[in-house]
């Protein structure tokens, strides 16, 4: 089949995507210069009062509020992938016959609800815990003990976060690792490059498009999400995302402006990660 | 005497309980061109992969220069190998492919530039260095390869089957230029190949395995003119094998004559198996021959014709300048010293 073929079956798809995607994405940035009452454009007046509230220093609670947004991805994504790349190395390499029953273990929690999880996760963080609760009846206590609030909060979120796209950072880096030919880091190593300089100069190399894949879909999530740092604070962490689902109702044009930020900033960190990974992006 | 580089003394390598090399001994001199030659699953990748370090013997020992080697790990041998699938390292170019070694050795910055420069003239791409080696051909992927290899002055270099992938016409062109090379850069190669007639042209030393067992060593014209069975005489070109008996000193008598002969090494009367090559046998009147037979194929091959002649019930294959028509009768003819004997082996392989 050719491509003008191909081109008249996407139709379809591209008038979807017009009417669902493109549309509102053009009236959301335009909702975003306006004031208007809820969805409706009758006495609607242009103004920039709505990116006035998010980048104003003299108030600048909502700019804070967009720091530790990034902030809590950032740090997310960079433990998930201290945690991943060993992890999906270690499984990619090793002799099991059934290597994807390991990554299945890892995937399986996600079958659960992850409020659930999360709201699990909570209790066991918490002071008086399920686990203690348990172990108590034989005489053992269990208990996390954090310096304040602050941190315990700060804590949880990041556990909650990991915990919950871990396997997202795993699976790519796993796939693109088992690809790796066997030969390349035979000819390495006969090059005289011993493991260590075989895995920083070849297998790392080599594997950068899984990992770029997986700091976005792992970053994405966190950055945009908000039930999770709302959840593990118990409402004390605002994130743009909590921003949005708190003015959702009221103030449509801050809601707008909100998501062209997160849009924007996610493009951004995007073309960071594609720029950085240019050599890589041309492999596998 | 040649000195010994390398040295496999009583090897064997067991795969899932079965021996895929199977007690083998030998000895590569300094400065040999030597070829593990067989058909797949003989062993001799494997036995290729023991010298590179990328498999250990499960017994035996290879040495080399005298020290027992079995637990020294590929990169810490003095040997580069060329690799079947090339595996050329595709995130970096030309470039960087053929400097990966030298740069693990910490050679300074500017010989690196001058040795890789000298390698990719030596293997005829010297314009290629900043070309991405997913966009190279198969012929110049494998040159990269051989030019990544060389480039470290290896002691020995490892070729497993490097000319596999390339069509005929570049197959014989590389041949001989791999040929060349060695002869120029003096370095030991130890070659693989599955393909008898590439083993001919560019080895000095042949060594035919079959099912882990080593069948014969010798040089291309010794194993070519005295196969020492019937396995190394159907592998290396093509032969017509009969059984025959061993009538006493210098004459042998098979299909029902009695022939003169060269070899000498049997008993009275024992059974041998004889071995006469198609360009050997000659046609002739079929009267006053002693092997008279029809033919039944005639085929051009270029230079020569390939008959096949019917002689009681036997095929003989013929090469021949002249040739017979379909049906013809002829005798076959054969000098004395081109009829080969082998001793009979109990098993028929």
């Amino acid at each position: 089949m050719n491509i003008k073929k191909l081109g008249k079956l996407a139709l379809p798809y591209l008038v979807w995507m017009l009417v669902l995607v493109g549309i509102p994405l053009v009236m959301i940035f335009i909702l975003s210069f306006m004031n208007t009452d809820g969805v409706s454009f009758v006495g609607a007046t242009w103004t920039t009062a709505a990116w006035e509230k998010m980048f104003s220093f003299a108030d600048p609670t909502n700019l804070k509020i967009l720091g530790d947004t990034f902030l809590y991805a950032l740090i997310a994504t960079v433990i998930c992938f201290l945690i991943g790349y060993p992890m999906a190395y270690i499984v990619a390499r090793s002799p099991f016959s059934n290597k994807f029953v390991i990554l299945i273990l890892t995937i399986i929690p996600m079958w659960s609800n992850s409020l659930l999880r999360n709201v699990a996760l909570k209790n066991i963080l918490s002071e008086t815990n399920i686990l203690d609760n348990l172990l108590s009846r034989i005489g053992l206590s269990f208990s996390i003990a954090f310096a304040n609030q602050d941190q315990a909060t700060f804590i949880s979120i990041i556990i909650g976060l990991v915990l919950t796209y871990l396997p997202f950072m795993i699976l790519p880096i796993y796939t693109v690792i088992e690809k790796i030919d066997e030969s390349l880091l035979e000819a390495s190593m006969d090059l005289g490059a011993n493991r260590v300089r075989t895995f920083a100069k070849v297998t790392f190399p080599l594997s950068m498009k899984g990992v770029t894949t997986g700091i976005i879909m792992v970053f994405l999530p966190c950055f945009s999400g908000f039930a999770i740092q709302k959840l593990l604070s118990s409402g004390t962490v605002y994130v743009l995302g909590s921003l949005i689902e708190a003015n959702f109702i009221h103030d449509i044009n801050f809601v707008s402006m909100l998501s062209i930020v997160i849009l924007i900033l996610i493009f951004g960190s995007m073309m960071i990660v594609a720029k950085v990974d240019k050599e890589g992006a041309t492999l596998v | 005497m040649a000195k010994k580089l390398i040295e496999l003394n009583d090897i064997t390598k067991m795969y899932d309980g079965a021996a895929v090399v199977n007690h083998i001994n030998l000895y590569i001199n300094e400065n040999e061109f030597i070829t593990l030659l067989g058909p797949s699953g003989c062993g001799k990748t494997t036995t290729l992969r023991m010298i590179g370090g990328f498999e250990k013997p499960d017994s035996g020992t290879v040495v080399m220069n005298g020290v027992v080697v079995n637990d020294v790990p590929p990169y810490e041998r003095p040997i580069n190998t060329v690799f079947q699938r090339y595996a050329l390292f595709p995130h970096l170019n030309v470039y960087d492919n053929v400097a990966f070694g030298l740069r693990n050795q910490k050679v300074p910055k500017e010989e690196i530039a001058e040795r890789v420069e000298n390698a990719l003239k030596l293997v005829s791409l010297p314009n290629f260095a900043l070309r991405k080696v997913t966009n190279l051909s198969g012929g110049q992927q494998q040159r990269v390869a051989i030019a990544r290899a060389i480039v470290n002055k290896p002691k020995i270099l490892l070729l497993d089957e490097p000319l596999a992938a390339l069509d005929l016409k570049l197959r014989q062109n590389m041949q001989y230029e791999l040929k060349e090379m060695q002869r120029k850069l003096g370095i030991t190669f130890v070659y693989v190949t599955h393909d008898q007639e590439e083993a001919l042209t560019m080895s000095d030393t042949i060594v035919v395995m079959k099912d882990g067992v080593i069948q014969q060593i010798g040089t291309p014209t010794g194993i070519y003119n005295e196969p020492k069975n019937r396995f190394v005489a159907r592998f290396i070109g093509e032969s017509n094998i009969l059984e025959g008996v061993y009538v006493r000193q210098n004459l042998v008598s098979f299909m029902g004559a009695e022939f003169d002969c060269v070899d000498t090494q049997f008993a009275d009367g024992e059974p041998v198996d004889v071995v006469i090559r198609p360009e050997d046998l000659d046609i002739i009147d079929a009267a006053g021959a002693k092997l008279v037979g029809e033919v039944s194929s005639s085929i051009f091959r270029g230079v020569h014709f390939e008959l096949c002649v019917m002689v009681q019930g036997k095929e003989f294959v013929i090469h021949t300048y002249e040739n017979r028509k379909v049906g013809d009768h002829v005798g076959l003819r054969v000098d004395s010293y081109e009829i080969h004997l082998m001793k009979v082996e109990h098993v028929e392989h």
